[in-house]
């Protein structure tokens, strides 16, 4: 023991004990048992249909980038779940908590959560949110379509790719297991300084944020050196820069921010480790600590965090409106430029999340300058979609519903995110419930893109759209619910709210706070919505039946290939010619064009180590978190011993032949609908190559696309 | 290089208030609006520098969401309204415009509002109340220190102390020195001045001038633990003659504050009971010996039963505080 612990410890269990598990508490105790229940349940159903085998072999132990896309999506829209509810349970608390006369339970005086639960759980719900919701999200989004959006039969590191997968779900598993076992960290969910020490947060919390952070932080950097390797690399012969689809640059852009960014993230919380498990001194207020510099370290992180979020949202909003405005993106090269500007002031801008700590007038008007410039190129996006959309020919669609919902979302925290960048201002309303509403209408515009999205590249995926009217049932409910709770946020915030309040004090906050709780009850319709809209999709899915180009108006090169997407995304690489490649076929007449000649895929085996390595993080994370060092040891050599064993094992990966694929893309051709006809009957253009025939002289170019998983 | 002489656009904030007008409905003394209720110098430069940042950005962005609204009027498909080009994506004109624009804005902000908003309510020397210092006498000074959950104002020119209870002259400048003695957190009066951070084994500043006598609610604005929601203080706005006699007031109290003391008020305590004490007589230098003892390492642990198993506690609060 390096600390002096404020509790017990042995050294089998560490601090590990049974009055560590709240069998008491009245909300988690039951929600244990639904919990065990539901998970017994899914066992048996899947011994009673028999189907480990199919789960383990198509799922648990795969390489491919789709699989592990829907998995990440489903991940993330668990922990989305999770996290509502955490929200529902402050919204709830707060309500009830309203005003000195407010009367209180299970142990709390005013209202039915405690402080250090209250703490927990706003803690949990900002992790949860921006970490291990909307990052998974958008990674498995990013996983299903950059691939296919650059022609590349999967991503440049398959392996890695199931790895990142997995230590994010080891990171899930591991905040869920703080609701069962101990206690979250009650320190907000970036972490204050000197709060988080021992001294004043002596029990585990803090530590499972450290080792969760640690965990989704080391996932997400695999991530993303495998989508800058893929987008660099394994273009398709034709796939220019130039003609790179903006979500993919968008997606680029992120990811050297999340590359770069992460590893600093990793410090910090590692030096809270340090000052927690070592007795270390980095972050505390005596001995010559300093605990700004905790700050400073864990914004520079997460302000570049923040745009590795927003711009794939950006990515997507660029990619559903020209679809169903039948328009190119207006500006495409202003686009990306204001993308990579977004990206390259991300980095100066970390200051403006605590101007108040006493900075001096020339350094806060520095970054308050800094930040208010992210304001142009992204005033330029705004604009450049409302030109997309000029001159074009519109169709509501559920997807472009959530685009453009999106987008007022961005104007309207747009407006309030230039009042927050002005110290002047911010000195009022930072640490108000002001700058929570703020920051959720720019995070909804994420979720916003996210839905709109998942409706957009559903029918690629899984080959059927889904139901439009409950996509928009749900768009309505779900907007009706921000507005219902944000608006009266806002206005909480020129009342002088301040955030993370477990008992608001002043009554006169009531009505607005009830209409909160309103609107969280209509979100909680707008998620019945979506199981409705999940539920009617799937049961009548032979007749929304999509062709590969799902919506008939697609302009990006993933619509080429069929729908579902085979494993090996297409059945030959194409020969990329234009920006809008799928546009630019159907404008050209060359839509209905076959392959003539198909060579040989090779293609990455299955692993399973992946997920055994995800499992051992996860204990290793667990172990450190309640100080077991026997198995945190374990843990850590089996780790370093699977990563040396799949080294010297490497994967030959396996090999399709070619007929076996023109079997295969026939019957694909032959089971979806009918592609529809050109819309413009000109001919086809001299010197077009829809298909890479992979003959003498184009050779080269199909060895650029395809990738080769030799080791 | 900087002047601080160039007032803000006065009038800006009349015209951008007429759509608030709804929202202060009737704002009296006691409007629950405080952010738009400023009755300190401070927070009404904040507020008039938020005005003109509201309406140049309201002006831009309620045009686009108009612009976008008309198009997506006009250009609805089958409807006829608009001409169809689905070539069109490039226009060198347009283009200047969009970047244009909101360069223009962003220049014209972070000149009007972001460099002279930050000198004029700089919280170590806002310009707004210093460059008025002369004629309104001698300004008072506060230290206050942040416990775990309680506030401490200290007044070394009167060698006196209150607990979670602020009481200052109008018409005087304040200068606030602020520690705190174990994590950090915000002091903030929502109607008379802006957040500042009160962090542990270090000293920022503030400062505040009003002249609205009256009772403006405190808070601890950053979250410091479990006493964070109850870390609340009245501050007082008093005539100068009010201010005399209260101070003559608490000078006559019993309680005596040494070093030994104060860290035996320092221990955590949730104030439920929302307890205000007063001090007569303060030893000297408390504020920098508390944050000389914080750098050397004291620290005020958090007992388990304070955060884990807080339960059994704050039932012990609570029913003092119906008692």
């Amino acid at each position: 023991m390096l600390v002096n612990l404020p509790g017990p410890w042995n050294p089998w269990l560490g601090r590990l004990a049974l009055s560590e598990i709240p069998y008491t508490n009245p909300i988690l105790a039951p929600l244990f048992v639904v919990v065990v229940v539901l998970g017994l349940l899914m066992v048996a159903g899947i011994t009673y249909y028999g189907k480990w085998g199919y789960l383990w072999k198509e799922w648990l132990t795969t390489v491919d980038h789709k699989k592990l896309g829907i998995m990440y999506i489903i991940l993330g829209l668990v922990m989305l779940f999770r996290g509502f509810i955490d929200g529902l349970m402050m919204r709830t608390q707060q309500a009830m908590a309203v005003g000195p006369h407010a009367s209180g339970m299970m142990g709390a005086v005013h209202g039915y959560l405690t402080p250090f639960h209250f703490g927990q759980i706003y803690s949990a719900h900002g992790m949860i949110m921006i970490l291990l919701a909307a990052t998974p999200l958008l990674v498995g989004i990013m996983n299903i379509v950059i691939p296919l959006q650059i022609g590349a039969r999967d991503m440049a590191y398959p392996y890695l790719n199931a790895l990142g997968l997995w230590i994010t779900a080891a990171a899930v598993v591991l905040i869920m297991a703080s609701l069962f076992v101990g206690d979250f960290a009650h320190n907000g969910w970036f972490g204050y300084a000197p709060i988080f020490e021992l001294a004043y947060s002596p029990g585990v919390g803090v530590d499972y944020w450290i080792w969760t952070f640690q965990l989704v932080a080391l996932g997400t950097t695999l991530g993303s050196i495998n989508f800058i390797a893929t987008i660099v690399k394994m273009r398709a012969p034709g796939m220019k820069w130039s003609r790179l689809p903006m979500f993919t640059w968008a997606s680029l852009s992120a990811n050297i921010i999340a590359l770069t960014s992460f590893p600093c993230l990793q410090v910090a919380i590692g030096l809270v480790a340090a000052d927690r498990y070592l007795g270390t001194h980095f972050f505390t207020a005596g001995f010559g600590g300093n605990l700004m510099l905790y700050t400073n370290l864990f914004w520079l992180w997460g302000h570049p965090e923040v745009y590795f979020v927003i711009l794939p949202a950006f990515g997507m909003i660029s990619e559903i409106i020209p679809t169903f405005s039948e328009k190119p993106l207006f500006g495409y090269v202003t686009m990306v430029l204001a993308t990579f500007a977004i990206a390259g002031v991300s980095w100066l801008v970390w200051l403006h999340h605590f101007f108040t700590m006493g900075m001096g007038p020339y350094v806060s008007t520095e970054f308050s300058v800094a930040t208010m410039l992210v304001g142009i190129p992204t005033g330029v996006k705004v604009f450049n979609w409302a030109f997309t959309m000029y001159r074009g020919r519109l169709t509501y669609t559920a997807a472009m519903y959530w685009a453009l919902g999106a987008l007022f979302l961005l104007l309207v925290g747009g407006l309030t995110g230039m009042m927050l960048s002005i110290p002047a201002i911010n000195y009022m309303v930072h640490n108000s419930v002001f700058v929570v509403a703020h920051f959720h209408m720019m995070l909804l515009c994420i979720v916003y893109a996210i839905f709109g999205s998942v409706i957009y590249w559903f029918p690629k995926v899984f080959g059927y759209t889904l139901n439009e009217a409950w996509g928009k049932v749900m768009f309505w409910l779900f907007s009706a619910g921000t507005a219902l709770v944000f608006i009266p946020m806002f206005m909480e915030g020129f009342m002088g709210m301040t955030r993370r309040l477990d008992w608001p004090f002043d009554p006169h906050w009531a009505p607005y706070l009830n209409i909160q709780v309103l609107g969280i009850l209509v979100y909680v319709l707008s998620i019945l919505a979506f199981v409705v809209m999940l539920y009617v999709s799937i049961r009548d899915r032979a007749q929304h039946r999509a062709a590969a180009d799902a919506w008939g108006t697609s302009r990006s090169l993933e619509w080429l290939t069929a729908s579902p997407v085979p494993f090996y995304n297409f059945a030959v690489v194409p020969q990329v010619n234009a920006r809008d490649e799928v546009a630019w076929r159907r404008e050209h007449g060359l839509s209905a064009q076959r392959a003539s000649h198909y060579d040989a895929i090779h293609m990455p085996n299955n692993t399973g180590i992946a997920i055994i390595i995800g499992g051992l993080t996860f204990v290793l994370g667990f172990a450190l978190t309640w100080r077991i060092w026997w198995l945190s040891l374990i843990s850590l050599l089996a780790i370093i011993v699977m990563m040396i064993y799949r080294s010297a094992k490497g994967d030959p990966g396996h090999v399709i032949p070619a007929e076996e694929v023109e079997r295969m893309d026939r019957e694909a051709e032959r089971t979806m609908p009918r592609a529809d006809l050109p819309r413009h009957s000109g001919g086809v253009l001299g010197g077009a190559i829809a298909y890479d025939s992979g003959a003498a002289g184009e050779g080269s170019a199909n060895l650029r696309g395809a990738p080769d998983y030799r080791p | 290089m900087f002047t601080r002489k160039w007032q803000p656009l006065r009038w800006v904030r009349y015209v951008a208030l007429a759509p608030l007008l709804l929202l202060l409905n009737g704002c009296a003394t006691h409007s629950i609006w405080w952010i738009f209720d400023p009755h300190g110098v401070g927070a009404k430069a904040s507020f008039d520098y938020m005005m003109i940042d509201v309406a140049v950005m309201l002006g831009i962005v309620g045009l686009t969401a108009i612009m976008i609204v008309w198009f997506m009027w006009r250009y609805h498909k089958g409807r006829n309204r608009g001409t169809y080009d689905g070539k069109w994506a490039h226009s060198t004109t347009i283009e200047v415009f969009v970047w244009g624009i909101p360069i223009l804005a962003v220049g014209f902000l972070s000149w009007a509002v972001a460099i002279n908003g930050s000198f004029a309510v700089n919280p170590y020397n806002p310009t707004v109340i210093t460059r008025h210092l002369k004629p309104h006498g001698d300004p008072i000074e506060v230290d206050v220190i942040a416990t775990d959950w309680q506030w401490l104002f200290i007044y070394p020119q009167y060698h006196m102390a209150v607990a979670n209870e602020l009481v200052v002259p109008a018409h005087t400048p304040v200068f606030f020195k602020l520690t705190s003695t174990a994590v950090t957190t915000d002091f903030f009066v929502p109607q008379l001045l802006g957040m500042i951070d009160v962090m542990p084994g270090m000293r920022t500043k503030d400062a505040l001038e009003s002249d609205s006598i009256g009772q403006y609610q405190g808070v601890a604005a950053d979250y410091c633990g479990a006493g964070t929601s109850w870390m609340l203080f009245k501050t007082h706005v008093v005539s100068k003659s009010d201010f005399a006699s209260w101070v003559h007031h608490a000078q006559q109290s019993t309680g005596n504050l040494t070093v030994a003391g104060f860290n035996r008020f320092a221990e955590p305590y949730i104030n439920i009971n929302n307890k205000v004490e007063y001090f007569s007589q303060v030893q000297k230098g408390l504020f920098n010996q508390v944050i000389l003892e914080v750098m050397h390492g004291r620290k005020w642990p958090l007992p388990m039963f304070m955060t884990e198993n807080m339960v059994g506690y704050l039932k012990k609060q609570a029913a003092e505080h119906r008692a």
